[in-house]
């Protein structure tokens, strides 16, 4: 019975954010406080001859500065978190990411000094009197050029500015001569193009240290506060982690760009030690544009062929990723397991090959941002079915159905085995498309545009998505270099009378887990929502926790909490019959009780706790309390999908493009609060859409990133959306007690080709057969596409 | 250096001394530690600092904090009265208008005062209402919707 | 960013290449510019005060004048530092007789910005900066008609 799973509960987290309650770690404030500002670098690739911090220690309100040099040696700096080596077994090219500068700064943004003074604005004031001496050097910037002879090197040691390169799948040779074979290929060279995450709160740290108990504490923005503390105290620091508590306490979202542990958070704790005052870092949004890590910046080259009949034969891809100056934490996982095997997508395909080269530029750090390869992985795949849908002059969607995997659940027939190292959990494809052409009233679209006589051209862009989400099996990650597990973990304590607090590793930004987690919870034990309380983002009182990405938190967070209550009620039902003098074999739960099958005799929930803790009349042998830890280790990934339509208005005249409808069938597994999933796949609409139309870094040839503010990078408003029409299918995951996939990317993974294409898609049928255009979609540059 | 303002503050008479070059919005968080309104750039441009002055929305980082010496000013923490949600936070709690909660002060502040000038708007209009107020999280489908629920509720209360 | 473009004056070449030369006349028709303090030949200490949209801040740099070949070509190097950002400039400067005692002066250079300037408005910039180098021109007309007007 199900009181609470698949209904739109509303949130309990809501009512502190509602009445500016919340808790910001930019909004904490202690006793003896002080501020500090980083002074970065202004250039790309300099090197420091000199830093007089002389007069800026004489100004108003100064406590302390730092530069470099004034950190000790044996801290090497941040480190990353996966290891990829190259394909000729070389390992990865891994230069030290320093807390600051010491000689070289590597781009604009790099820190060269911490300021620390008695408010912001003084230790601001005073960070412009530091006199920095640079000798400027030439910058590269695109990943591609960065690997070319000649070009500025990031690090010394690191020929050609490669990390590493990398390979999967079917050997070259056999995708070569399928495609020569093919009796149609589709090659298309472009550009995934750097985002900046944006969350609406900019980073913040506080560092405290307390003397009397010779313990530090850390206050971060953080998407998972137990890996930053590991990394921070066992890789950086060299601190004992127990005597280390980080919090992420309330945080304004992060889409990937606060899982990484940032160089600031270790400033922090470590300038706390030497000044023994609680140190208050938040960064201003320009900081924000220079050093939150940013996402995708791919420059790929990828050929898809087909036989006679439209069948796909093979799909070669090479890509040029490129790493910014330093590996953020996971950054090397993502243009390869995250993107390279994906690149089966939801088609049968038989060869495939995927070659990629990672590269150092003098830019900020790319990694994990919302989908993180795979929305790479589908935009290839995407753009490539639906341009050959245009040249073979078939229908994109028919195309697409023609190559989809025949349905298949998991549990009767195996999971689909792909060519690129993975083995999809369940999947049934046509349903989601069929349903979103439904939606669209495709038939009747087409006709519409055909007979268009407005100056406008209409178009219809398609996309069929897989992601693999709930990362991830850690022995499966762990072959493949991740330095850590990817399981999870969490306690449900049952108190004494009945009220139960659960403790999970899986942190909250946004999501709603003080929501989702809690139905779970209340329904499987027969309890009200009320009565559970989901306590997270402490590393005080959660035993651990691997945070929150990938959408894992309920696949792999939450399947851990059930795993908690199994042992909970397993342990309950013991006491139960002890009490009913039954077997506990011949016992029922349901409904907050035990039940002697067959009989009216019964125990309540709440009554088992209290002898649980007051264990007079008790079992012979058992423990007293109700309290259990889990850790859950997924079996495989998960792997939702879906189908996304647009559909645009382009004006001939002036190439302003109008998203007119946007159409998403997602399926997601089970649900178990539509509400927040609904709200979960909006999110990654808007920003998938935002990167086709709106958004992109830009770094001039001397390596400054030239809209590094809210006034020049094109922030997706309201008014750019229409209201977005989501439906969805159901396929249960097999392989977790939930059945549950994940849906915090699906819409940021799906939405960015179905944007481009329906671009394409006007272009052609408006005498244009333009392959390509660069992303953002600008007015301009639409309408430049449409002067050829 | 030091200026003396006194600002009425949710209702509250507040007296202090603050430096010439303090913005409103630093003033409500580090002298008041009205912390609900925040602070998401550093161009004027997201909004989420947005609060009313003499009952019309502004984006406090706009402001200096002498400037709004004699003034009324509302923030978040002031929305509700008597403990029971304002409709405008009914509607973001019943159509899940907020995810992360750091843009929502500022979009229900300026959603208020919108809603007096234009009390039965259309969905295009709200969107464009909704121009200076950046969201991430919800791609604003249900900012939209909340906003449209609490019209709905404050015409039924009015009327 | 790159600068670049042509102004004709009523004068020729020779006598324009004397204007430019001649450092009160330059700091009296650079907009912002305060004060020009020499530091050896066709080297000079740089105070000015320029105004981008919303934001003002004062430079400090240095001027270097390169390359010349009197008087049809010298080479402007400028590095400019504030608060706001910096900037790093080199402008080629071309003087050509026309027709009618007239000559033209082109210009065509680079300025690399770094800092606040550099990510916030560089887009809009080098229209400011085809603005100020109108103004200079501009001046510089006015000068040369005031001088004659005198003399």
């Amino acid at each position: 019975m199900t009181k609470y799973i698949g209904k739109s509960v509303k949130r309990v987290e809501d009512k502190r954010f509602l009445t500016g309650q919340g808790k910001y770690t930019d909004d904490i404030k202690m006793p003896g406080m002080v501020y500090a500002y980083i002074l970065r670098s202004p250039y790309a690739h300099a090197t420091i001859n000199s830093i007089d911090v002389e007069a800026a220690s004489k100004a108003d309100g100064v406590v302390a500065i730092f530069t470099g040099n004034d950190i000790p040696e044996s801290i090497a700096g941040v480190p990353c978190g996966w290891q990829v080596d190259f394909k000729n077994g070389d390992t990865m090219k891994e230069p030290p990411h320093p807390l600051l500068v010491r000689k070289k700064v590597r781009h604009v943004g790099d820190g060269v000094a911490i300021v620390i003074a008695n408010s912001k604005a003084q230790a601001k004031d005073a960070s412009e009197l530091v006199d920095v001496d640079y000798d400027i050097h030439d910058a590269v910037t695109d990943p591609k050029a960065a690997a070319q002879d000649g070009a500025p090197l990031v690090h010394e040691g690191v020929p050609n500015n490669m990390a590493f390169d990398w390979e999967l799948g079917n050997p070259k040779e056999e995708v070569a001569a399928a495609l020569a074979s093919a009796t149609h290929v589709t090659e298309l060279d472009f550009v995934n193009q750097r985002m900046v995450p944006n969350a609406m709160e900019p980073r913040s740290a506080i560092g405290h240290y307390d003397t009397a108990y010779d313990k530090y504490t850390l206050y971060t923005s953080t998407q998972n506060p137990h890996l930053t503390r590991l990394l921070m105290c066992a890789f950086v620091l060299g601190l004992p982690e127990h005597k280390v508590r980080v919090v992420g306490p309330d945080v304004g979202g992060g889409f990937g760009s606060k899982i990484f542990h940032y160089a600031e958070e270790a400033l922090v704790i470590w300038c706390s030690k030497q000044i023994l005052k609680p140190i208050k870092w938040t960064c201003d949004r320009s900081e924000a544009f220079l050093t939150d890590a940013h996402g995708r910046d791919h420059v790929t080259n990828a050929k898809m062929g087909f036989d006679a009949d439209g069948k796909i034969v093979a799909l070669q891809a090479h890509t040029y990723a490129n790493m910014g100056a330093y590996l953020s934490t996971f950054a090397p996982a993502v243009p390869t397991y995250l993107h390279g095997t994906l690149l089966q997508g939801l088609y049968t395909t038989p060869k495939i090959n995927v070659d990629v080269t990672a590269t150092f530029t003098h830019t900020n750090a790319v990694d994990a941002y919302r989908g993180a390869g795979r929305p790479e992985a589908t935009y290839l795949l995407e753009r490539l079915i639906d341009l050959a849908a245009l040249e073979m002059d078939v229908d994109p969607a028919e195309l697409r159905l023609k190559n989809f995997i025949a349905p298949f659940d998991g549990v009767e027939q195996e999971g689909y085995v792909t060519q690129v190292a993975l083995q999809y959990d369940s999947g049934n494809y046509a349903p989601v498309l069929n349903k979103a052409l439904e939606m669209v009233g495709y038939e009747a679209f087409r006709e519409e545009q055909k007979n268009l006589s407005n100056g406008k051209l209409l178009g219809i862009g398609f996309s069929t998505y897989i992601e693999a989400c709930g990362i991830a099996p850690s022995a499966v990650v762990g072959s493949l270099g991740a330095r850590a597990g990817l399981f999870e973990s969490a306690q449900v304590r049952v108190q004494p009378t009945g009220k139960v607090s659960v403790y999970s590793g899986s942190h909250s930004h946004g999501q709603g887990h003080e929501t989702t987690f809690a139905q779970i919870v209340a329904d499987r034990m027969g309890i009200a929502l009320e009565d559970v309380e989901i306590i997270h983002g402490d590393s005080d009182s959660v035993a651990f926790g691997m945070g929150t990405y990938g959408s894992r938190s309920l696949a792999v967070g939450g399947s851990a909490i059930v795993k908690s209550i199994d042992k909970v009620l397993e342990k309950g039902a013991k006491i139960a019959a002890h009490l009913l003098e039954a077997s506990s074999d011949d016992l029922e739960y349901e409904g907050g009780k035990w039940t002697v099958k067959g009989t009216d005799k019964s125990v309540g929930f709440g009554d088992v706790s209290l002898t649980a803790y007051v264990p007079h009349n008790y079992p012979e042998g058992l423990e007293p309390g109700l309290d259990f830890s889990s850790f859950y280790d997924p079996t495989n990934f998960t792997y939702p999908f879906g189908a996304h339509i647009a559909i645009v208005e382009i004006d001939k005249e002036t190439g302003y493009t109008k998203l007119k409808r946007f159409i998403a069938v997602d399926d997601v597994g089970n649900v178990i609060n539509p509400m927040i999933v609904d709200g979960q796949i909006h999110g990654g609409l808007a920003q998938g859409i935002g990167q086709a139309m709106h958004e992109g870094a830009i770094y001039d040839d001397t390596g400054q990133l030239i809209n590094g503010s809210y006034m020049d990078y094109c922030m997706p408003r309201a008014d750019d959306f229409p209201s977005f029409e989501i439906d969805r299918t159901v396929t249960p995951c097999p392989h977790n007690p939930l059945g549950v996939k994940g849906a915090g990317e699906a819409g940021a993974i799906g939405s960015t080709p179905a944007v481009v294409n329906a671009v394409i898609d006007a272009l052609w049928k408006g005498g244009h057969k333009v392959k390509d255009i660069k992303m953002p979609l600008t007015p301009e540059r639409v309408w430049t596409a449409m002067q050829d | 250096m030091a200026n003396k303002i006194s600002v009425m503050v949710n209702g509250k008479q507040c007296t202090g001394e603050v430096e010439a070059r303090t913005l409103l919005s630093d003033y409500l968080r580090e002298d008041l530690s009205l912390t609900g309104t925040h602070i998401g750039c550093d161009t004027s441009s997201c909004g989420a600092c947005t609060v009313h002055v003499n009952g019309k929305a502004i984006k406090s980082c706009t402001m200096l904090a002498v400037q709004v010496d004699g003034s009324e000013v509302t923030t978040v923490e002031g929305l509700s009265t008597n403990g029971s949600l304002h409709p405008i936070q009914e509607g973001f709690k019943e159509e899940h208008g907020l995810q992360c909660g750091f843009c929502t002060p500022g979009m229900m502040m300026m959603a208020t005062d919108f809603l007096k000038s234009n009390p039965n708007p259309s969905e295009k209009e709200i969107r464009e209402a909704l121009e200076g107020n950046f969201c991430r999280c919800t791609g604003y489908h249900n900012i939209v919707k909340s906003i449209q629920h609490a019209a709905k509720k404050m015409q039924g209360v009015e009327a | 960013m790159r600068v670049k473009g042509k102004h004709e004056f009523n004068i020729p070449k020779q006598r324009l290449w004397e204007y430019l030369m001649d450092v009160e006349v330059l700091a009296k028709i650079t907009p912002g510019i305060s004060k020009l303090e020499s530091l050896g030949e066709d080297h000079f200490k740089t105070h000015s005060q320029i105004k981008l949209g919303p934001v003002k801040s004062t430079f400090t740099g240095e001027m270097q004048v390169t390359n010349k070949q009197e008087p049809s070509s010298f080479q402007i190097n400028m590095e400019q530092l504030s608060k706001i950002g910096n900037a790093h400039v080199v402008v080629q400067m071309n003087l050509e007789d026309l027709e009618e005692g007239k000559s033209a002066l082109e210009f065509d250079g680079k300025a690399n910005l770094s800092g606040v300037i550099a990510r916030t408005g560089q887009r809009v910039l080098s229209g400011v900066a085809n603005a100020i180098t109108k103004d200079v021109f501009k001046a510089l007309e006015e000068h040369i008609e005031e001088d004659n007007t005198l003399a």
